[in-house]
Order: C-alpha cells, then structure tokens, then sequence
C-alpha cells in the first residue's frame, strides 16, 4: 500500500515544520452573500486535521475555495508555500491536493473502474493501473464489483469509491467533504478507520464533519469554525474536553 | 387470472386467425396495391393469403405454437406476438374505416357483412391480455460456445437478414414510393409484423447474443456492415427513388452522430445545430464553381469539404463559448438563438454568401473519372441507378463519422465529456479542464456536420437556408434521443426512423405528423433511454422489462455485498 502515497514526506507528525496547507485570512462571497469571512487555518504534513461547526458554518465552502472550484474574495491559500487560490482547479489537483466532495458525488452510471479512471484524469503515467488495483485491496468489496455501477452500491461501498476515486490521483492532501453522512454508526467507523490509514500510509488528510464527536477522536488537530470564522483550535483531544465545543456542538448544555 | 392465460391466448389466437380469414371491408378496395383480397371470402381464394392477412395468419398460429410448446421467458413471446397481431390488425381496420368512410366499412354496409377486421383486432387483444397473464420470468440468456468461424457465419446471416428486412421494410407495397396510395397502411403492417418477428428474437435472448457476438468481433462486424451499406443499391431499393432517401438518411445520420457528441457525450443541448450543417453547404456551395457563387473559384471537392468542416467548427467554437458561462437551459436558448441568425442572415443574404431566398442552385456534379455522381452506373452488368455514387460517398461519410465518434467515445476525452456531462462539478474537481472540452465538444460537433453539409449541397446540387430551419434541428436531437443518446447504432436509427416515416407516412398526408409525434411520445414513454441504449444510461432508466439488464438482478445482488463489507471490515 505505501506506494499509495509515494510523492508524500515522511510523517511529520512529531516534528511541526511548514505546514502542507495555509488558509490565511479566507473570505468567500457568493454575490454579496459572504459564506465565509476569515478563515485561517493550516495544516500539518503526515496529520488527520478537522474543520468542525455547525451546518450552514460555511466548511464546504472552503473545501470547494482550496480546490479551486470558488475563487476567494480576500485571503490567501499556501500549498506547500506556494500561492494555489490564483490556480485552476485541475493545476491544484496535479499538485496534489484531492477533494472528495459532499454527498460523494460519484457518477452513478459509470462502473466503479471509470470512476476510478477518472480519478487519474490529470496522471499521465503508467502506475494507473497499479494504483487501480491498491484501491482494490484497500477496498475489497469494490474489486469484487469493479465492473458494477456506481450508483448500485450502498452509501458505505459509495463513500468508499468516493475516497479511492480521490486517491487515485496520488494526493499529497486528501480532502474530504462530510464522509460519515448518511451512514450507520458501524460504517462510519469503517470510514475513520480508512482514513486513519491512509495518514498512517502517509497522506495528510483535510477533514470536514458535522459529526464533531467523531471526527474529534479521530483527529490529530482541528479547528471550530462559526459563521464564517475559525473560532477555536486545538488538538483532537483538547477540543473534546473544551467546554465550548462540548455546549455548541456535542449536545451538551 | 393466472389460470386464465392459457386459454385465453389460445381463443384470442384462433379468433385472430379466423379473423383474417373474414372478409374485411364492405367495398373493393382495389384500385391500387392494397392487398386485393381486402374483401377476399376464404372460400374464393384459399390459399391465396398475401400481406396484412398473411402477417396475422402467421402471428396467430405463432401464438398457438408459442402457447404449447415449452419455452423459456412465454410471458416476453407472447407480448410480443400480441403487439405485433395488434398492431397489424388496427392499422388495417382503422385505415378500412378510415378510407371507406366509417364503421359501415368494417361491419355491414349494403348488404355486404365484414367483420374480419372487427374479430382481429379484439382477437389480438385476447391474446395480448392473456399473454400479460403469464407468470414473470428473468430474461433469457444465450451464450453457446461456438469457434470462432461459425461466429462469423451466424453474424453474417444475421447481418444480411437484417439488411433484408430493412430493404423489405422500406420497400413494403411498392417501390416506386411517391404515388402509392396504399403505402402507408402497408408499411406499417410491415413494421408492425417485423417487430413482432424482432420482438420474439429479443424475448429469446437472440438478439442479445447476436450484439454480444458483434462485440466480440468487431472489425469482422464493421467490415460486414458497410458490405452490407454498399451492397444495398443492389436490393431492391436500387432505384432512383429509394438511392435519394438513402443518401437523405446518410446525411442525417452522418449529422445525428456529430451532434451526438454535444448532446449524447457532454450532455450540452444544442437547439441550433442543423446551422453548423448550413454554414458547411455554404461554404461547399461557395466553394463548388457554381454560376451563383460569390467565389469564382472551384476547388476540389475533398479540398472544399474540409474547408467547409473547418469553417463550420470555428463557429462551432464561437457558439460553444458561452458554455464557458451558462448551463442547461440557458445554452439550449444561446444555441436556439445561434440557428435563428443563421437562418435569417442566409435567408436575407446577408455578406452576399448564401444567395438569400434565391439560394444557391446549379451546384455543378461531382465527378469522379468521368463518371458524374448522378448519373447512372454499371458495373460487371448490373445497371445501378443514378445518384449511386452520391450513395456510396455518403456510405464514407457516415463510415469516417462513425469512426471519429467511436475513438473519441472511448478515449480519455470521451470519458471526460461523459463525466461533464454526468456531474460537471465533480469533473472539475477531478482536473478535468470542463471549459475547454466543452468548447472541444461543439467544435468536433459541429466540423463533422458541416463535412455532411459539404456533401448535402452536393447531393442536392442547392444550398438553401430552407433547409436548414429550426424543425431540422429538433428533428435531428429528435433522432439522438429516440435512437439512444451515445450510441452510434442509435443515431442512425433515429436519423433513418425520423427521415423515413413522414416519407412512408404520405398516405395519411394530414395526419401524419400527428401519428409521428404519437409515436414519438408513445416510445419516450415506454423506452425513455432511447431505443439502443448506451450502458452508462441503461443503468439508470432501466426498469424491470424494457432491457436486459433490469434491476431487479440489482435487488438480489445487493444483500450480498453488504455482506461482502461486512466481511471486508472484519
């Protein structure tokens, strides 16, 4: 499986140095609608990091702005260093950071194998093919039925597509949008296991859940965002402990 | 009602029999073609059972066969028996009544009883309701082993079959076409009967097997279809007639496949495209020598037509443009307003191009070693009528079409407009470049139909912007959507369905673009992937007995893999 992530560095968890990922400052209008106002957060190279909040707290929005499907109205994104908020989506995605969009969003007609093809789009390389076969292992139930239509599968088998659909473009960062909606608890804790091992394989991955409690146990950082805004940051654990998290978004009070 | 089934396909078999041995109209119905044994007694004449009678005497005694003799999938059969025998039977009926004015015609008028169509048609009904009464079955499948040599054989048999079904088909009641008063109800009898006949093929499962065979023998297959495109002048549609409609059908196809691209593949709506096949012949027409030219100029034709693709894909990527910005119904108005100028900038003569309402006559022929592409030919005795090699360049043309939208389909670009044309977001968040393929899409689209439109003004030896109104336009994403959005067999189809009917349809002058929109809602009803469905679509509208793969298979497979997940998580 390591060869999965082989353009990625070594995990870095233990030793912070630039981040893989800098939001600074991010707002995001649609018309005269800001969705987001400032959000500014990073992330570590080799970490599970989580961008949690309530609906409507404008997290989709900053997936969609760092993979260049929006354009920021203010603010800037650093990959690696390197200005992506000027860049078209399919440059970002060649220089390694993969969304996995909201409601996973496969195309339903085509079989598992096209979806997959198509998550190579931008590779030009002849590893396709070997990495087809690593979704595979990763994902069993999808090689039995490589040749079934996507939109057959169960919400599990889709999510999971989703996310080799999204790693066959051997992302250093994998995004992914609210992986756990719509599942049962049993196969949300598939997924987390998953994603749990692709970091351990060496992506880092950007989260975003409404489900905070378990996207919080899962993470090695994350951020709270309100109203367009990063409110609260801290680690996985610190967060579930912090009172505040817990009043607005573990149902507590 | 299960226990009913039986009996009443046998009675309503045996009724339909009877039927079309009663006599069927109350007057002679004689003066042209149609069968002069409208009114025939059985008595008179017993075996001489032709056309209508013949088709209903076949498909009853079917019904009786099919009835007793065991069979995988009766239920699928047996509809199909009874659609056809229905078909058949009121078709004639209503034109008896129709034509004789009133249900005097087809009861008792004068004296004279004639209830023959009367007791086909309730007798097809029977059986078709006794059919509907059987119990469901899954869908056969066939798949002998065979070496590969007796593949071959089976689909050149099939291949020559279908091409003479096609040419009887077109032919049925006549071949001179325009003047028979009769062809209409005769056609459809034909159609009718022959879909019964392609109707049980499928229930069987053999047409299945025949396209899997294809499948697995492609070129074989290509290289025996366009046999069989060249041979046809040779049947008996060789004739002025029939060589005309042919290279009409292969022009439209030719324009069907190209805008299959935009609509069937990227999933754009274009309502202007038939334009794209008029700034071809324009050019073509400029391009040609013609006295009416703006151009005194006369290029070859090969020269002239590429130059006329190239013209018309420019405008293709000028027109594509605003897809950058507006989706779904906003492009289909950009492209409905696109073919309007062109039609009334031609229309008006507007830069002197396009001759206005004068259009632009006297084309000079093609030639080709001396031969003029409408004259007549002989080769090695066998007199070919003229228009032939008008014919056989447009075999070319719809070859080389074919041959551009099958590459592309399954390339990496094909893939990638399928993926725009499924969820375009998504296809940018995987670095598909959406706006330059989009542009690619309307560009290739509308290069192949001004290569058609090259070789239509030709053909026609006038390029006029009569021909190229909004109606062609949705008659051809009529064709597109009615063949079967993607696929290349469904564009022909549709494209030959669509030009063919209104000509076999003359009989019913009036009423027949009311039948054809008729039909048109009638098979979106009940077949809304198009009638060759491309798989991607399949998937999706399928239900349980309109294709093979229904989802009902979906329903048994599923409990299996979540345990297969479950397993996988373990």
């Amino acid at each position: 499986m390591s060869e999965l992530a082989s353009a990625a560095p070594g995990a870095t968890a233990t030793t912070p140095t630039r981040p893989l990922l800098e939001v600074r400052g991010l707002s995001v209008a649609y018309g005269a609608i800001e969705a987001i106002r400032d959000i500014t957060f990073s992330v570590q190279a080799g970490q599970i990091v989580s961008l949690i909040g309530a609906n409507g707290a404008g997290k989709t929005t900053t997936l969609r702005t760092i993979s260049g499907l929006l354009r920021p109205k203010r603010g800037e994104i650093l990959f690696e260093g390197r200005p992506i908020h000027t860049q078209p989506a399919h440059a970002i995605l060649g220089m390694g950071v993969a969304h996995c969009p909201e409601g996973r969003r496969l195309f339903p007609r085509m079989t598992v194998e096209e979806n997959l093809q198509l998550g190579a789009y931008t590779r030009s390389d002849d590893g396709v093919a070997e990495d087809m076969e690593r979704v595979y292992e990763l994902f069993p139930v999808l090689g039995e039925r490589r040749g079934n239509k996507a939109g057959l599968f169960s919400g599990g088998e889709q999510q999971m597509l989703a996310i080799g659909r999204a790693m066959m473009s051997r992302p250093r960062l994998l995004m992914l949008d609210e992986p756990s909606m719509g599942l049962s608890p049993i196969m949300t804790q598939r997924i987390f296991d998953t994603i749990r091992n692709l970091r351990d394989l060496g992506t880092t991955v950007l989260l975003v859940e409404q489900n905070a409690l378990a996207a919080l146990a899962q993470s090695d950082y994350a951020f709270v965002v309100d109203l367009g805004r990063t409110t609260l940051e801290g680690t996985g654990h610190e967060l579930l402990a912090d009172q505040r998290v817990r009043d607005a978004y573990l149902g507590e009070s | 009602m299960k226990a009913m089934a039986r009996p009443l396909i046998i009675v309503g078999s045996i009724v339909v029999i009877i039927g079309a041995l009663l006599p069927w109209a109350t007057f002679v119905l004689n003066d042209g073609p149609y069968p002069d044994k409208a009114t025939l007694e059985f008595f008179d004449a017993p075996f001489g059972l032709s056309s209508f009678r013949l088709y209903l005497e076949i498909l009853g005694l079917a019904g009786l066969v099919f009835c007793f003799v065991p069979l995988r999938d009766k239920i699928r059969v047996l509809k199909a028996v009874g659609w056809g025998a229905l078909g058949v039977a009121l078709i004639n009926t209503l034109f008896i009544i129709g034509d004789g004015g009133g249900f005097g015609a087809v009861t008792v008028a004068d004296g004279v009883t004639a209830f023959g169509g009367i007791a086909a048609v309730i007798g097809a009904a029977v059986l078709l309701y006794g059919a509907f009464q059987l119990p469901a079955e899954p869908k056969v499948v066939i798949n002998p082993k065979l070496p590969f040599w007796a593949e071959w054989l089976i689909l050149l048999v099939a291949f020559v079959a279908l091409l003479l079904l096609i040419t009887e088909t077109l032919t049925a009641g006549g071949h001179s076409g325009v003047s028979d008063p009769y062809i209409g109800p005769l056609f459809l009898s034909y159609l009718s009967a022959a879909g019964a006949l392609l109707g049980v093929l499928w229930a069987v499962g053999v047409t299945k097997w025949i396209s899997d065979m294809s499948e697995r023998h492609r070129i074989f297959s290509i290289v025996v279809l366009v046999a069989c495109a060249v041979a046809v002048p040779f049947t008996s549609l060789g004739n002025d007639y029939w060589m005309t409609i042919t290279a009409n059908i292969g022009v439209y196809a030719a324009t069907a496949i190209g805008l299959n691209i935009v609509v069937g593949l990227a999933g754009l709506l274009d309502l202007g495209y038939v334009a794209f096949m008029g700034i071809g012949a324009f050019v073509a027409a400029n391009l040609s020598g013609a006295v009416a030219a703006e151009f005194g100029i006369r290029l070859p034709f090969l020269l002239a037509a590429i130059v006329a693709g190239i013209v018309a894909g420019l405008f293709g990527a000028i027109v594509g443009s605003p897809t950058l910005r507006v989706r779904g119904d906003y492009l289909a108005i950009v492209t409905l307003a696109f073919g309007e100028i062109f039609v009334r900038v031609s229309q008006n003569n507007i830069g002197g191009l396009t001759g206005g309402s004068n259009a632009i006559p006297n084309i000079p022929d093609l030639s080709l070693f001396g031969t003029g592409f409408n004259d007549s030919l002989t080769i090695g005795g066998v007199q070919l009528p003229s228009g032939v090699l008008y014919y056989f360049l447009i075999v070319v043309l719809v070859a080389l079409v074919m041959f551009v939208f099958g590459n592309l389909k399954n390339s990496r670009i094909g893939r990638a407009w399928i993926a725009i044309r499924e969820d375009e977001d998504v296809a940018r968040a995987m670095g598909v470049k959406t706006g330059k393929l989009k542009i690619l899409a309307f560009m290739t689209g509308a290069t192949l139909a001004g290569l058609a439109g090259a070789v239509f003004a030709h053909k026609l030896a006038t390029a006029s912007y009569d021909s190229f109104q909004f109606n062609q336009s949705v008659t051809l994403l009529a064709a597109v959507i009615l063949g079967g959005m993607g696929t290349i067999p469904g564009a022909v189809l549709g494209a030959a369905l669509l030009f063919v009917l209104p000509e076999e349809l003359r009989q019913f002058s009036d009423y027949r673009l009311l039948f054809f929109g008729l039909a048109l809602v009638v098979i979106m009803r009940f077949r809304p992937q198009g009638l060759i469905a491309d798989r991607h679509r399949r998937a999706e509208l399928a239900d349980q007995d309109v294709t093979g793969e229904s989802l009902d298979d979906t329903v048994i497979k599923e409990p299996v893999a979540v345990a297969g997940a479950k397993e996988a998580g373990a």
